[in-house]
């Protein structure tokens, strides 16, 4: 299986006045071609920054950026600002969390959807509005024409996401990213959301990061899954394998925070105890350490290596579940 | 245009009515068979308003109001006008470049902004005309076209810090907006994303001020013409304030009807200017 996206040892920090703020530590991960690999952990996690990052979207002059992204063969972290550019779009696109902010407010739909095709693809006005109308009825939009001319405040939430992934598509990208993409939409929504874009990611036979703090949607709609904590990698498997085999008590404690039909009404429910280490000035050790049942002496002393479990299957744990070592309750 | 007049309330189209009047005067002033503007008339000075001949009256000198009005109306609105949209368009072009670099490069501009902004105008159009466009010897003529020019620059120069900052905030709030970044993300030229994403965005606030900033620039032609270093010919509203300062007491009407002219104008700017703003920001959605 050729590999689409390759990152290594990619860190990403920000200068603030109280030091350098570590969003992403050394992260390394491949995107196969054709598959879904989907990214996990809760907000504050690095998740977006690492995606960001990764396709070389943030800037800013307080921005420390290293390590390499392999895209398609070329490699992104040594070109300019102008080569990667040209990747956006034909090559790599994305959509974004909250379809309410992502759509340009004074412009219709129809011109929103029509720029990549113009400007990307050079159509011409007649033919981008075709297209557009096209893409528009690919994600099951209803009279794509009379959309064409709305603007976005006439739209509902999912109808807004449906036209953020109709110009994330519009450009027939090879690896899509997906930034929580329904997050800021209603429950009943999410999944048709979900489901379109499986479709359409097997039908266009595109790659797709799939980020999302949700691991409910994880396992349905991907084949790769990397679980982020604080910045790392403390996960990462095989979507199947890391369901039947967890490692990390991390991954656990996430599975264990979705709330369960078969829970007794009233029941509270679990949720992952403390904060986040703080990215600024981070402990030594294990950064879940805090937060986790399982910690014994040594997690707190020595920052745990990724583990290679076999098959695929990385976890960055020095007592991983399944361990036999005598563990405190 | 009669569809935009139809949404209109009452307020906004008596200010339309008033703005296309004002115009009207401008463009042909001269055609209206008035009396001259430049000539007395020695059986009738500082009659009021509503006189045989003269309808808003004469000054002390005998001069006819509505002629000076109407004819004033086209140096008045050209000056503001030219000015407003000259330095309304550099002002945006550099506070946009500003905000959207970010950088050193805002770092100057704003700067320079706030420098401009802390120079009186008055001062800084004194100092312009009367070093560029005048004479020592009072005896020689100064060329009124020069002197226009120069009016014109220094009120733009008025301008551009004003509308520059106007520009530059809204830029800082929507260019850090998501969907700049999405359009970033599919390979938009930075030209691009400023003409088609934050241009439409800035407009509407830029429209706003700028009707505002005509008021402004009127009542500073006025102020120019008062502390003589106005227009040469003294065919403007404000060369009219000016002039007839002294005879307040014996022809009021001298004063206050320029004045009111001027006023209402003004108001009308802003009106249409609010109005405008509402109309074109569909944000604000009619559900």
């Amino acid at each position: 299986m050729n590999t689409l996206l390759s990152i290594r040892d990619l860190e990403v920090g920000f200068e603030t006045p109280r030091g350098l703020l570590k969003a992403v530590r050394g992260v390394s991960l491949d995107i196969p071609a054709g598959q879904s690999v989907g990214i996990v952990g809760e907000s504050g996690s690095g998740k977006t920054v690492m995606s960001r990052a990764a396709m070389g979207l943030l800037s800013g002059s307080n921005l420390r950026r290293s390590g390499q992204v392999v895209f398609d063969g070329k490699e992104l972290t040594a070109m300019s600002p102008r080569e990667v550019r040209d990747q956006f779009g034909t090559g790599m696109a994305m959509i974004f969390q909250d379809p309410m902010t992502a759509l340009n407010p004074v412009r219709r739909i129809g011109s929103q959807l029509a720029e990549g095709p113009r400007i990307r693809l050079g159509m011409d006005k007649k033919a981008a509005l075709k297209r557009s109308a096209e893409l528009l009825s690919l994600v099951r939009i209803p009279d794509p024409e009379a959309m064409l001319r709305k603007f976005p405040y006439q739209l509902s939430g999912g109808m807004r996401q449906r036209v953020m992934i109709a110009i994330a598509i519009s450009c027939n990208p090879e690896l899509l990213f997906a930034d929580e993409p329904t997050t800021a939409l209603d429950v009943t929504v999410q999944a048709q959301i979900l489901q379109l874009l499986s479709e359409l990611r097997r039908d266009l036979k595109m790659s797709m990061v799939l980020v999302t703090h949700d691991l409910g949607v994880v396992a349905n709609h991907t084949d790769f899954v990397a679980v982020m904590y604080a910045g790392e990698i403390v996960e990462q498997a095989p979507t199947a394998e890391l369901f039947a085999n967890m490692k990390m008590p991390y991954t656990k404690a996430l599975l264990d925070s979705i709330p369960n039909i078969e829970m007794k009404s009233g029941a509270r429910l679990k949720v992952i105890e403390g904060r986040l280490p703080n990215p600024v000035d981070r402990p030594k050790g294990c950064g879940f350490v805090t937060r986790c049942s399982y910690a014994q002496q040594k997690c707190h002393d020595e920052h745990p290596p990724l583990v290679d479990a076999g098959s695929g299957h990385l976890y960055r744990c020095w007592y991983p579940l399944g361990h036999t070592i005598a563990r405190k309750p | 245009m009669v569809k935009l007049f139809r949404e209109m309330k009452i307020s906004s189209r008596v200010s339309a009515f008033w703005l296309c009047l004002m115009a009207l005067f401008a463009v042909v002033g001269h055609w209206i068979p008035l009396p001259d503007p430049r000539e007395f008339d020695i059986d009738a000075s500082a009659v009021g308003p509503f006189s045989p001949g003269h309808i808003l009256g004469t000054d002390a000198g005998g001069y006819d109001l509505l002629s000076n009005i109407v004819n004033g109306a086209r140096t008045s609105l050209l000056i503001s006008i030219v000015s407003v949209g000259l330095g309304g368009f550099i002002g945006s072009v550099l506070g946009i470049l500003a905000a959207y670099r970010r950088g050193r490069l805002d770092y100057i501009i704003n700067t320079t902004f706030n420098i401009m902004l802390s120079i009186p105008n008055l001062v800084l159009g004194l100092a312009l005309v009367a070093v560029l466009a005048n004479n020592a010897d009072p005896a020689i003529p100064v060329n009124p076209n020069r002197r226009m020019f120069v009016i014109i620059v220094s009120l733009t120069i008025v301008i551009i810090p004003i509308l520059g900052r106007i520009a530059r905030g809204a830029t800082l709030t929507w260019s850090n907006r998501e969907f700049v970044v999405a359009a970033r993300s599919m390979g938009m030229k930075d030209l691009n994303i400023v003409l088609r994403h934050i241009v439409p965005n800035v407009l509407p606030a830029i429209y706003a001020v700028g009707f505002l900033a005509v008021g402004v620039v009127i009542v500073a032609e006025g102020a120019l013409s008062l502390l003589g270093v106005g227009i040469v010919d003294g065919l403007s509203w404000g060369a009219m304030i000016a002039r007839v300062a002294g005879e307040f007491e014996y022809a009021p009407q001298s004063m206050y009807v320029p004045v009111l002219v001027l006023a209402l104008t003004v108001i009308a700017c802003n009106q249409i200017g609010d109005f405008l703003r509402g109309r074109l920001d569909v944000r604000e959605g009619k559900i």
